[in-house]
């Protein structure tokens, strides 16, 4: 089971990576491709809510539209269908790369890949029809489960099959985290839809698993495929080890431990045992280990290569994304504090730490990871430089003005909240001019999405545009040149 | 490949520990909890039937839940029972028959919790689900108009016809009648309601 | 009450002692002999340490 799969020690690495690009090519494509389409959707559905949130009157009495149906949707699709395609696209090629293995399965997994975006179609009707389940963040009709879980079976059978077949000695750091996904994330959504929507528990028992879940899915399954992307793309960019490989597994495993217990402070205050909020906070206190752990190792790593910023697209998301992981956890974790949550929890300031993590740090590792790997997977450079710039301030711009309206608004909020003499319907006023702003800041960052699809699409279809000076292929044309050959003449044996 | 199985055995054991303390372990503790029989012999909290039911449903497929709590914080956390939310904290007997939980965790509008004690009027509901305008100006709820009908002036007006108040009126509509969905989840929001004193909610 | 806590204390002894098993199993097995190495294996000879692999698309290396 071990060695049928290793190529030739001989073989020069480089054509082993030729080889394992080639494989992964349709499948990742898929995977990455689609998950933009979703990302655009979704940030359409977040952008109707948004407009709907401080002019009630837009697209009002249409059943379909309504603020309670777009608003799942928007989050179901920013998390399942670009967080999950993306997110599974990454997994795979990186584990590929790193176990220097093909891609197993490629059929499979296209296949599962084509099924997975029918579910996210019929599970977003659905919410649309109104068959929402009323469980956030679970809120998919029970029917169009099966086409997400089922897929995602295939991804983890792959992974599987990748790492137990792969040729290198020794195991990266990203590698953990990859297998660490596909272990909880099947556990979570099958646990937690079982406690939900198939009654397995009730009452305020199932408020909790639908926030050990809501949490989890953001941080078992977002967060370690993040964390993944960063731990090869910083090191591997810069062309310089990560700083500390002890201190990588100390990350893993404190963030592995303490960050399944932090959930239940999205309930503090809640009807539930004074315990269980105690072992939220808990829980969220501890992430400032694994926080800061992995925080030294990207920081450290990056340390006197901060001028590769100005050259390097994918550096510029990634260390966009890395930052902002240290960043939005700390700012996580004194939010779990009961004294932050009296003042913050049920406000906006919620929704700008949610989208401070998903918009600030998962999202743009993710892109880094599409601006590393498209040019070598489609053999081909990115069209448009200008584009990429545009894409990447976009981003930033976008989202810090989304994130720091938000916050000061919610504070705000929450202020007023508890000062009784506040009429409720004044504190409703006071947020929406900072509404209207996040509605801004949602338009600049769909602007940068649509300058990605851009680019995107052009560099899946033959483009007649070519650098006068290949950049980033150049050393690799020879090699496939090679390859190409030596696989005519094999068919021609045959 | 023990090295593989330790590792996928250790991050298996960590989500299996989370599920077991947050949600199995606090799953059983809630086992003995059972409604209470008040002095008439009715029982608190009581199954939803009926339009109840239904109109839970409509609560559910609304997505109310994104704007609106069911939730009282204690006394001294927060101002929710100053704010006159409910009369107590909630408490985990008060949702033994819900079924999926609409706790909620997002304030855009204020606490259902006990709405159906602080409005109990069907036309106060009626008139807000239609254009919350009406009842709360400068509100960004949206309009549920489909869930009424129209009537315009000089058609008949029913029985259970409610007059918008002049100068609310949009377009020419007179009155509304709710439709069964709109009726259904009036009654829903009307039976919203945590006032019964549970012992417990004292502690 | 009581034996909710019992359960849970006893749950988090046990989940301590064999954390803690687990892990002095894994240092007297050597998994953490030669960590330098990991952090290596994602260069090669083709894409040496010091060799920067990202550039804006036309830009001259």
């Amino acid at each position: 089971m071990t060695t049928e799969t290793t190529p030739p020690v001989a073989e020069p690495e480089f054509k082993v990576r030729v080889e394992v690009d080639g494989s992964s090519r349709p499948v990742v494509v898929l995977f990455w491709g689609s998950s933009l389409l979703w990302l655009i959707i979704a940030t359409l559905a977040g952008l109707i809510s948004s407009i709907k949130l401080h002019s009630p009157e837009f697209l009002g009495g249409i059943e379909w539209l309504t603020f309670g149906r777009i608003r799942a949707v928007h989050w179901d699709t920013a998390i399942y269908g670009f967080g999950g395609l993306a997110a599974s696209g990454t997994l795979l090629w990186l584990q590929a790369r790193l176990c220097q293995v093909r891609m197993p399965y490629q059929t499979l997994l296209l296949v599962g890949g084509v099924v997975f975006n029918i579910g996210l179609v019929l599970g977003t009707v659905g919410i649309l029809m109104g068959y929402s389940t009323g469980v956030e963040t679970l809120e998919f009709p029970l029917w169009a489960m099966p086409l997400l879980v089922v897929p995602y079976v295939f991804i983890v059978i792959a992974n599987f099959t990748m790492y137990f077949t792969k040729t290198t000695k020794h195991t990266y750091v990203s590698q953990w985290y990859l297998m660490a996904v596909t272990v909880w994330f099947p556990i979570l959504v099958l646990s937690a839809e079982a406690c939900t929507n198939l009654g397995a528990v009730d009452g305020v028992a199932q408020a909790i698993a639908n926030w050990w879940y809501g949490h989890n899915v953001v941080g078992l399954f977002a967060t370690p495929t993040a964390i993944a992307a960063a731990y090869y793309l910083i090191p591997k960019v810069i062309g310089k080890p990560i700083h500390s490989y002890h201190l990588s597994l100390l990350g893993f495993w404190s963030n592995a431990i303490f960050y399944n217990w932090a959930g239940t402070h999205h309930l503090t205050g809640g009807p539930l045992p004074a315990w269980t909020i105690t072992l939220g906070v808990v829980g969220s206190m501890m992430m400032f280990i694994p926080v800061i752990t992995i925080g030294i190792n990207h920081h450290m790593t990056m340390l006197g290569s901060f001028h590769l910023l100005r050259t390097s697209p994918t550096l510029r998301f990634a260390v966009m994304g890395s930052m902002i992981y240290t960043l939005s956890s700390f700012q996580g974790s004194l939010e779990a504090l009961r004294s932050h949550q009296e003042v913050t929890h049920f406000t906006h300031y919620t929704i700008g730490h949610v989208h401070f993590g998903m918009y600030g740090f998962f999202a743009p590792l993710m892109f880094a990871m599409m601006y590393y790997g498209m040019p070598r997977l489609m053999d081909q450079e990115w069209s448009s430089a200008r584009l990429i710039r545009i894409h990447f301030w976009c981003t930033l711009v976008g989202m810090s003005i989304y994130v720091i309206a938000m916050c000061y608004a919610g504070i705000r909020q929450g202020l007023m909240m508890n000062d009784p003499s506040i009429p409720f319907l004044n504190i409703v006023r006071f947020t929406v001019p900072y509404l209207a702003m996040r509605t801004v800041g949602g338009l600049i960052l769909l602007t940068g999405t649509i300058a990605f699809l851009i680019n995107f699409i052009r560099i899946i279809t033959p483009h007649k545009y070519t650098w006068a000076t290949p950049t980033l292929l150049d050393t690799d044309r020879d090699w496939k040149k090679l390859l190409a050959q030596e696989n005519a003449e094999k068919r021609g044996v045959q | 490949m023990s090295r593989t199985f330790l590792l996928a055995f250790g991050i298996f054991l960590t989500i299996a520990s989370s599920i077991t303390g947050l949600v199995i372990i606090p799953n059983w503790q809630f086992q003995e909890l059972k409604p209470v029989v008040k002095l008439d012999g009715t029982r608190y909290p009581e199954v939803y039937f009926g339009d109840q039911a239904r109109g839970r449903a409509i609560y559910i497929n609304q997505g109310c839940i994104y704007c609106h709590t069911q939730q009282v914080r204690m006394k001294g956390y927060g101002a929710d029972i100053r704010r006159g939310w409910g009369t107590r904290r909630s408490v985990p007997r008060d949702y033994l028959v819900d079924q999926p939980h609409q706790l909620g965790t997002m304030r855009t509008g204020p606490d259902l919790a006990s709405i159906g004690a602080r409005q109990p009027s069907v036309e106060w509901h009626a008139l807000h689900l239609y254009n919350p305008q009406i009842t709360s100006p400068g509100s960004v709820m949206p309009r549920f108009e489909y869930l009424f009908r129209e009537v315009r002036g000089g058609e008949m007006v029913s029985s259970d016809a409610i007059k918008i108040p002049l100068g609310r009126q949009i377009g020419d509509a007179t009155h509304i009648v709710p439709t069964d969905r709109g009726r259904a989840l009036i009654a829903y929001l009307k039976r919203l309601n945590q006032s019964y004193p549970l012992p417990e909610a004292n502690q | 009450m009581f034996g909710v806590f019992m359960l849970i204390w006893s749950f988090a002894l046990v989940s301590g002692i064999v954390m803690v098993w687990l892990l002095s199993w894994a240092i007297r097995r050597g998994e953490f002999r030669n960590l330098r190495q990991g952090a290596r294996m994602i260069f090669d000879e083709d894409e040496p340490i010091g060799l920067v692999t990202d550039h804006f698309p036309g830009a001259k290396r």
